[in-house]
């Protein structure tokens, strides 16, 4: 298990996401939008029929419905201190799927109605969580090793 | 045209962990075993297609190929190297080709002294999968996990259709000399009592990765007549991919052979599900089986579990699979596990299993990486004797 909680910048290669990640500073969520059909997707990228020209970042709803979660047991290398407990695949309103974390009380259910939350991993690195429709108490819910929102992010990216 | 690509040697190392050899050593040995099979000389081959690898140490194997390169697309690059091989034969580039795999992730291979410094591991897969990673979701397993809840969700089912597809592959295994499940069966119990790894899958519906390498000979059906071994066939193939799967919301359902590799390498070799006598399918872990058997068309949508439980995939089952124990207890030698397993079926010479009278296989493979986690490439292929 490496201590190291990867960020954003991270995971890929460039900033075409860099849009969404500012919005979730703001909580903001956002989806990438091809203007030409109307199909939303994310992570940032070509339409599949219409290529890149007419993609644009759109402010989504934040609701959807659990297309499907699991829960990591196991320690891998790459495995980080202060995962989140549960990881889902959210079908958004808008169409796109995404993964995320999910925060939910009890076993969670396929099909159920959830809701973005934004949460402060670091400093100035905010992500966005999903939580079950409704539920306050599962909103403020953080995952262990996650600090409440704030300027201080010590303590979640050890040197 | 060249006519379907046949595969007229088969190459095989011993596979399991801890073998100790290195990669390029264990790849010299399957190309020489998989030429001695076939009846060939080294300096015939006249191209060579190096799986999961930079550098493709061809000095080493001492081969001198008219053209060599690199194919990387995790399990779906042994099928995907045998139809790019039937496309050298067919364009006149190649007479014999090598399709060759090798990994030695387990065992030390003994090293000269370094001037300074150790060598360092590579890190297994966590980037690579990109933003799902952000949220902690880390290793292949965790993408056949988020497939198995939705599996198990939408069908109501149980832990058990989990389990029936690692006891079947470790009975199979459980008899096949040098798998990593010989000599121990294990029960449903057993299955449902270890622990768990990325919910739902338990460490028995997990494969490991293993030392070994495997290699084939390819060629066109006219030269196979006069090669040493008993050739196969592909009789048809197809190839299909989970990232349109994961555009229209359907890849935490599917392997990636439906819509499209299923239906065109039925098509193209003119025969259905029906007719299909044994399958290897690629399944490192357990709910790829109960996926494939369904996206193949072998049971209704939903029905794969029951098909399991009640030994349809065992050794006197309608659709004998993976009879040299799979990934899971046999050896994981990406889409060279089924591959190698399905020549062995058409030729009429597994070691253990052998499925009386075999003449139609289907053989699988998934693997890459489209820019979403779980969106790889997949090939399905029937094997067969040359028509
Ligand atoms: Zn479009």
């Amino acid at each position: 298990m490496t201590t190291f909680r990867p960020y954003p910048g991270d995971v890929v290669a460039d900033t075409a996401d860099a849009v969404f990640w500012q919005a979730c500073r703001e909580e903001r969520y956002l989806v990438s939008r091809c203007s030409d059909c109307d199909r939303h997707l994310w992570p940032a990228g070509a339409c599949p029929d219409h290529g890149m020209a007419g993609m644009t970042w759109v402010e989504a709803s934040g609701r959807g419905r659990l297309v499907s979660w699991t829960v990591v047991h196991q320690d891998y290398p790459s495995s980080f201190r202060g995962a989140p407990d549960t990881t889902a695949v959210i079908e958004l309103e808008e169409g796109a799927f995404v993964h995320s974390a999910l925060s939910c009380r009890g076993r969670p259910s396929v099909g159920m109605a959830v809701e973005v939350a934004f949460h402060q991993i670091g400093d100035g690195v905010v992500i966005p969580v999903f939580c079950t429709v409704g539920d306050d108490t599962v909103r403020d819910h953080r995952p262990p090793g996650v600090p409440p929102p704030g300027p201080t992010g010590e303590g979640v990216r050890e040197p | 045209m060249a006519g379907e690509p046949t595969i007229v040697g088969l190459g095989l190392s011993p596979q399991g962990r801890r073998l100790g050899v290195s990669r390029r050593e264990l790849r010299r040995r399957a190309i020489d075993e998989a030429l001695a099979d076939a009846g060939l000389h080294r300096r015939q081959v006249d191209a060579c297609i190096c799986i999961g690898t930079e550098l493709e140490d061809l000095r080493y194997a001492g081969l001198t190929p008219r053209t060599s390169f690199a194919l990387n697309s995790g399990g779906a690059s042994p099928g995907l190297s045998v139809l790019v091989a039937g496309g050298l034969l067919a364009t006149g580039q190649a007479e014999y080709v090598v399709c060759v795999y090798g990994e030695a992730w387990t065992g030390e291979a003994p090293r000269l002294t370094p001037h300074h410094g150790a060598s360092t591991g590579t890190d297994l897969g966590g980037y690579s999968y990109g933003y799902p990673y952000l949220h902690g979701l880390v290793g292949p397993a965790s993408v056949y996990a988020l497939a198995a809840q939705h599996y198990l969700d939408r069908h109501g089912g149980g832990s058990e259709d989990l389990a029936a597809v690692a006891v079947t592959e470790r009975s199979y295994g459980a008899v096949r000399p040098g798998a990593v499940g010989f000599g121990e069966p294990i029960t449903v119990s057993d299955h449902q009592e270890s622990r768990m790894i990325v919910d739902p899958l338990r460490l028995l519906d997990c494969s490991r990765p293993t030392d070994g390498a495997v290699a084939v000979v390819v060629t066109s059906p006219a030269r196979a007549a006069d090669c040493a071994a008993t050739p196969v066939a592909v009789l048809g193939a197809g190839t299909g991919h989970n990232l349109e799967n994961w555009w229209n919301g359907t890849m935490f359902r599917r392997t990636g052979a439906a819509p499209d590799a299923a239906r065109t390498a039925f098509r193209r070799a003119g025969v259905g599900p029906e007719d299909i006598d044994v399958a290897q399918l690629y399944a490192p872990f357990s709910i790829a089986v109960l996926l494939q058997l369904e996206e193949y068309g072998f049971c209704d949508e939903g029905e794969a579990g029951a098909f399991v439980r009640g030994g349809g995939t065992g050794p006197k089952g309608r659709l004998p699979t993976n009879t040299g124990g799979g990934q899971l207890s046999g050896f994981y030698a990406t889409g060279f596990t089924p591959l190698s397993e399905g020549i062995l079926q058409v030729r009429g010479t597994a070691p253990s299993s052998q499925v009386p009278g075999a003449e139609l296989c289907l053989v699988s493979g998934s693997g890459g990486n489209g820019g979403v986690q779980g969106s790889w490439a997949h090939v399905g292929m029937i094997l067969g004797r040359p028509r």
